[in-house]
């Protein structure tokens, strides 16, 4: 099974797992949003680089659990359906294309 | 004694709960959706259950992979609504019964089922999207509830097996509790859905069908199942409808299903299935 989150991905991501999940606390997310370096600082700088760019692919593929990455979309105002296009390769309105509701979101 | 009255097993998505606030009941795009949660309205409002036991997964909000629990059982008199990165949503904190928690956490246990305890932590929208289409929020909510939240984002996850026998033996907790309560059991999650990877917005409707038909007359045959072909034929999201064995196992063997509604606008298969 690909893409299963497992122990392993868990223990190789649990730093950046735990910024991720650090914006449901609203402080940090304002912090996030005015300073971002200062708010990112304990991460690596590959982890850095994959944030600021909403890499979505990339950090899911680095081991970022998608419900962690829920919050991080959430502050950034990012949808699901644009994360799980991006994790497909493609844009937005290519995979609402593949939808019953393409409003329904 | 206390006495289980009915099952209920719902969808949780996000996206019911937001649809819910933003009042898009009569939304084309959301209608069918509303439709098909009335019918289990009308049998809360009706039957009026003093509890409802909520068999549900925290999405990475208030427990986090540094300490990642199996079965947690909340004992709380009170539970706040979580931030999930938009702050709370607007409706009232729950209510939990605690004195039925505790004796359902002391009956499990002593059946060698090891739950994690919690109290006084926020819930996230795995218990309250799909709650807020079946009971009012205002005044406030009508009765209490009971959270059990399940590990079904970290492998090794529970095996559906475990999960139907936590069900019977819930049954055998929640009917040797003394006061006088009705209890309804809702089982979460689901149905087809893959959010990650390559094959991502993947849906299985067929499969959908086929799970609501063996809820309902074969749940046997559901917890023989591995883990492994709920992944592959549910998506590897959709695997978390082993929750709803919980639910199932809680119920009579005789119990049958009055009402189903089946929903598929975007990536994730919104249903909802009552059972008497």
């Amino acid at each position: 099974m690909k893409y299963v989150f497992d122990l392993e991905t868990s223990a190789r991501a649990l730093r950046l797992n735990r910024f991720l999940h650090s914006l449901t606390v609203a402080s940090k997310r304002k912090l996030f949003l005015e300073r971002p370096e200062e708010a990112m600082q304990g991460l690596s700088e590959t982890e850095k680089d994959m944030v600021r760019h909403l890499d979505w692919k990339a950090l899911q593929d680095y081991g970022a659990s998608f419900f962690c990455l829920e919050k991080l979309a959430r502050t950034k105002g990012v949808s699901n359906p644009e994360m799980v296009a991006a994790f497909r390769g493609e844009g937005l309105e290519e995979f609402l294309k593949t939808r019953r509701v393409p409003g329904a979101r | 004694m206390a006495k289980i009255i009915g099952g209920i097993g719902t969808s949780h998505v996000p996206t019911i709960g937001i649809a819910f606030d933003k009042g898009r009941q009569n939304d084309p795009d959301w209608k069918p959706l509303f439709r098909g949660y009335e019918p289990v309205a009308k049998w809360l409002a009706e039957r009026k259950p003093d509890v409802l036991f909520f068999c549900f997964n925290d999405h990475a909000t208030t427990f986090f992979f540094d300490h990642y629990p199996t079965f947690a059982l909340g004992v709380s008199e009170e539970y706040r609504i979580a931030d999930e990165g938009l702050g709370p949503r607007p409706i009232p904190s729950l209510k939990g019964h605690a004195p039925l928690a505790r004796h359902i956490a002391r009956s499990l246990v002593d059946d060698e089922f090891d739950l994690t305890i919690f109290q006084d932590l926020p819930l996230d929208h795995g218990l309250h999207s799909p709650l807020t289409m079946m009971w009012p929020t205002k005044p406030d909510w009508p009765a209490k509830v009971v959270p059990l939240v399940v590990n079904v984002l970290q492998h090794p996850l529970p095996t559906p097996r475990r999960c139907f026998k936590l069900g019977q033996f819930l049954r055998k907790a929640i009917e040797s509790y003394p006061e006088d309560l009705k209890v309804a059991i809702v089982g979460t999650g689901g149905l087809s859905h893959q959010m990650i990877g390559e094959r991502a917005g993947f849906n299985n409707e067929k499969w959908d069908l086929e799970f609501l038909e063996l809820i309902d007359r074969d749940p046997e045959r559901l917890a023989r199942m591995p883990l492994e072909d709920y992944m592959r034929l549910g998506g590897n999201e959709g695997a978390e409808v082993i929750m709803w064995l919980i639910m199932r196992g809680a119920l009579a063997p005789g119990a049958r299903k009055i009402h189903q509604s089946y929903y598929l606008p975007m990536t994730t298969a919104m249903a909802v299935a009552l059972f008497e």
